[in-house]
């Protein structure tokens, strides 16, 4: 059995021109890059940008990646810069996106669906739903804890943060996903009946 | 932060130490109250866990290969010339310049009347015609001014297009 690369090993030999080897990479992290881009973009066209800036500026700067941290850590921290800039750039008040108004929004599109296709949603398609009206940043942390494998300590070198305000964060941001998640599913209960 | 919830968010995580560890899973067992707040958080992180990435286009990854290489090959010039190659004509020019130099010095006699130049045998200095050489140096003149006018005007048309950005 072929075992596998390390992203170490991808690296070095991206750095001595083998492009190849950065494809593997961009490859083995582009949905996690992905799926934290669209935490902040909402919208895939947007997230597909951020995503693809992110892993060219990676490349760029690829020979002063120290390797003191995990390659993941790192390009996590170039996604967040890329997003946050390119937010900037859109003006998109980031602070608006877990407001009433969109939530009013999301619930009537929930209660657009008929009985059927509220059947044949999973609990994971709610969870989605509900992560998609949390603020940015706690929808990052959400994610980067529970799928990008990131200690308290790694998710605070990625977003430039001390760790106690990431714990603080994330303690309300799991909060806050639990109350909306509760709220999503009773909805669709409601449906149901 | 409500003190329990971060407790129990803890020891849901592994980041508890030993004997809060043993302190938390005791009260569990003998609170009601909290049990039910540990089944339900527990059950929530469960469904956290099973979150679904989202997937990019099906030609991700060859789009952000192909703008890498479409930004290695629209290198500028300035950074595609060999640097050694700079600094050889620069070496050339500054040995030539310090040759010429040292003969110079070196031919120089110097006395009390004045100072001659007498150039090693051999060598001998073309004659100039000066009243041809007047127009070649004003015509020489004259095209460095207008150099040095153009390229001025090139570097304040610069200066303003960056200012504009």
């Amino acid at each position: 059995m072929q075992s596998k690369v390390s992203d170490a090993e991808l690296i070095a030999q991206t750095l001595t021109g083998n492009q190849a080897a950065y494809a593997d990479l961009v490859k083995r992290h582009q949905r996690f890059v992905f799926t934290l881009a669209l935490r902040y973009a909402k919208v895939r066209e947007d997230a597909e940008e951020i995503a693809q800036d992110s892993f060219i500026k990676a490349y760029r700067s690829l020979a002063s990646f120290q390797g003191q941290s995990k390659f993941s850590t790192w390009l996590y921290s170039v996604v967040y810069t890329t997003a946050m800039t390119f937010l900037r750039k859109k003006r998109i008040a980031t602070d608006s996106i877990d407001d009433e108004h969109n939530f009013v929004q999301i619930e009537n599109q929930v209660s657009a669906y008929d009985v059927n296709t509220a059947e044949s949603k999973s609990r994971s398609f709610y969870l989605q739903q509900a992560i998609g009206q949390l603020l940015p940043d706690d929808a990052a942390i959400i994610t980067l804890f529970y799928k990008g494998e990131q200690s308290l300590e790694e998710i605070a070198q990625a977003m430039g943060m001390e760790t106690n305000t990431v714990k603080v964060k994330l303690f309300r941001a799991r909060q806050r996903l639990k109350e909306k998640l509760e709220r999503n599913l009773k909805h669709e209960a409601k449906e149901l009946i | 932060m409500n003190n329990i919830e971060e407790k129990l968010w803890d020891y849901i995580d592994g980041r508890c130490a030993p004997e809060e560890q043993n302190a938390i899973s005791a009260l569990i067992d003998e609170d009601a109250g909290v049990r039910l707040q540990f089944e339900q958080m527990l059950s929530a992180n469960t469904s956290f866990t099973a979150m679904e990435l989202d997937e990019p286009s099906m030609a991700f990854t060859y789009n952000v290969m192909e703008a890498i290489r479409t930004e290695n090959a629209r290198v500028p010039l300035k950074a595609a010339i060999n640097k050694r190659i700079i600094r050889g004509i620069g070496i050339f020019f500054t040995v030539t310049l310090l040759a010429l130099l040292v003969l110079v010095i070196t031919s120089v006699r110097w006395s009390a009347q004045g100072l001659s130049v007498n150039l090693t045998a051999g060598f001998k200095m073309p004659a100039i015609n000066y009243s041809d050489a007047k127009i070649v140096v004003q015509a020489f003149v004259f095209f460095d001014v207008m150099l040095g006018l153009y390229l001025f005007d090139a570097y304040l048309r610069k200066k303003r297009a960056a200012r504009s950005v």
